[in-house]
């Protein structure tokens, strides 16, 4: 894994506009950048990265398995009680799941470590499905790139066979619905709702604000029809404690993700994959947090934070670190600190994206901290032959 | 290759981006739940598909159904005489609902069926609810086979409610969204 320095494509920016990717660049700070590019070798996206996402979604969904089965876990989740039953029976039904992201700290050297699960909302999919899969093709036709040059990434083939799968269990009408005001958001979600419809599934938008209640508790769009699915780029744990969230049980509504990957999209799944797999070579030591203070070579992190926020972090050689944010006063677990490794000053973590239940390609984001915020930029990936790579380095 | 080998974009591009094979018209889906294969004719004036898809639903019932260990428990959920003793061939029976109804679902292209069709069968729980095994159940491809007698509910409600107050969703939302 190398981090090269690459001439940009003079035309990038029209051909964002080109494909309505309108969040390239976010208050004024750059959010796509090919300037560089990390190059990997295929060992280490099939052994180091693919097999292991793999792997450790099987042991996140048996995982889930346990939790429906144990109020002690639930509680150890922090999951509303009045949403406890409808979690496991969307589980018990295997309500259909379409995607997640799992963040891993790798640098070529050694296992790569599982940071956390983003299996409730994860966003950064259209950079990394289609924009990134275009500056490869982009870049290899102009010779930027070694011929032969592949990248990780059937994301769009994997999203559009899911759509596929699921579709004659999805209930109608189906929609897309994210905040109004982020163009990120409704980008993410316009791409999704791109796939479903070559899936050959008729499906709409809607703000999230926008989504009603009737007099009998069930969920309606503008057109006061009563949606049958809702994928919802909001977090779950945001609705439980919403003014409509204590209609989802009884309202009919099929949600996607389903009300199960609240189980999974929560840090606590981390220190339960611990205790069951200790050792596990992808994994890091974890715990739930009793408060206090943070040892050295710990960090902590609310079982609901996002985007890196309200992080804390002890680091073996004593420096703390720190981020703000909105998720304060909810319970918390640690987590062995296993920190970014450096390239050129910039901190890469690697979103690994399953769709489905396959392991389907990375995105990587970098920051200049190593808490990956929402300041990260995203920076394209090649696989690239080892010999031509030591020649172009 | 461990790219996809298109990257196509249908609405989020003034023009379909990358599209070669396929056309734009319009594709939807039908479906229906059916007490009978005259019901099905009647609704899709198609006899052959529902015939097949009727007897694809009723062989399906044998391995699908919701399995119980005694004839109590499978009444407790589907209803007094709505359960027979089934075998699965290795000598090992039980008990499961009978098939009340059965599931058709076909791709629409401009508006006419497809070739090829889904069907499964369905079953009526003692509080009314109709319900065919999960979509999960079939496995290979994207997704990894669930458990194959999982059962998923059908929405046969009636599709439309006067709302009655709007915005209670989205308080903790920003302009940077909520993505993780």
């Amino acid at each position: 894994m190398r981090r090269v320095i690459t001439a940009e494509r003079p035309d990038w920016r029209a051909k964002a506009a080109e494909c309505g990717f309108g969040f390239h660049t976010i208050d004024d700070a750059p959010y796509w950048d090919e300037s560089a590019y990390y190059a990997f070798s295929l060992r280490e996206i099939e052994q180091d990265l693919e097999a292991p996402s793999e792997e450790l979604h099987v042991m996140a969904l048996d995982m889930v398995e346990r939790i429906v089965g144990s109020e002690q876990h639930m509680q150890q989740l922090a999951i509303p009680e009045p949403y406890r039953d409808w979690i496991a029976q969307s589980w018990r039904e295997r309500q259909p799941h379409l995607y997640g992201r799992m963040d891993f700290a790798y640098d070529g050297h050694g296992p790569a470590k599982l940071y956390e699960l983003n299996y409730d909302t994860p966003t950064s999919l259209f950079e990394a499905a289609f924009f990134q899969w275009q500056w490869l093709e982009d870049q290899l036709a102009g010779g930027q790139l070694p011929a032969g040059s592949d990248q990780f990434n059937s994301i769009y083939e994997s999203l559009v066979e899911a759509f596929g799968t699921i579709a004659r269990g999805i209930a109608r009408p189906f929609h897309f619905a994210a905040v109004r005001d982020s163009v990120e958001d409704q980008g993410t979600i316009a791409y999704l709702r791109d796939c479903a419809v070559q899936a050959g599934i008729d499906c709409g938008t809607l703000a999230i604000e926008d989504i009603g209640i009737s007099s009998d508790g069930r969920f309606t769009d503008l057109d006061d029809r009563v949606i049958g699915c809702l994928f919802k780029l909001y977090p779950l744990e945001d609705m439980f404690r919403e003014a409509f969230g204590a209609y989802l049980p009884r309202s009919g509504l099929q949600l996607i993700e389903p009300p199960w990957k609240a189980l999974l999209s929560n840090k606590g799944i981390l220190p339960l994959l611990w205790d069951a797999h200790r050792g596990h070579p992808n994994l890091l030591p974890a715990e739930f947090d009793a408060g206090g203070e943070l040892p050295r070579g710990w960090v902590r992190k609310p079982l609901h934070s996002r985007e890196g926020a309200n992080i804390a972090m002890h680091l073996d050689d004593g420096r703390e670190l720190r981020t703000d944010g909105p998720y304060r006063d909810g319970p918390c677990i640690r987590q062995a600190c296993h920190p970014l490794t450096a390239f050129d000053g910039h901190y890469p973590l690697i979103g690994s994206w399953i769709v489905g239940d396959r392991a389907c390609g990375i995105g990587i984001r970098e920051d200049s901290s190593l808490i990956t915020q929402d300041s990260a930029r995203f920076v394209p990936h090649a696989i690239v032959e080892e010999t031509r790579g030591i020649l172009i380095a | 290759m461990k790219r996809s080998k298109t990257a196509a974009l249908l609405l989020m591009s003034a023009a379909p981006l990358l599209l070669t094979a396929c056309d734009r018209s319009e594709s939807a889906s039908r479906e229906g739940l059916y007490t009978s294969v005259e019901a099905c004719v009647a609704q899709t004036n198609d006899s052959s598909t529902c015939q097949q898809a009727f007897a694809k639903a009723q062989k399906d019932a044998a391995t699908t159904a919701p399995r119980f260990a005694n004839r109590e428990a499978c009444e407790a959920s589907y209803g007094k005489e709505q359960c027979a003793e089934r075998n699965d061939g290795a000598s090992h029976s039980f008990f499961g609902p009978l098939m009340t109804g059965f599931f058709l679902s076909q791709m629409l292209r401009n508006g006419s069926p497809m070739n090829g069709f889904n069907s499964a069968p369905a079953f009526r729980d003692n509080s009314g609810g109709w319900q065919r095994p999960a979509a999960g159940g079939v496995s290979g491809g994207v997704y990894r086979g669930g458990a194959a007698t999982a059962m998923v509910p059908i929405n046969a409600a009636p599709n439309r409610a006067v709302t009655s107050s709007r915005s209670g969703f989205g308080r903790f939302g920003n302009s940077r969204g909520i993505g993780g």
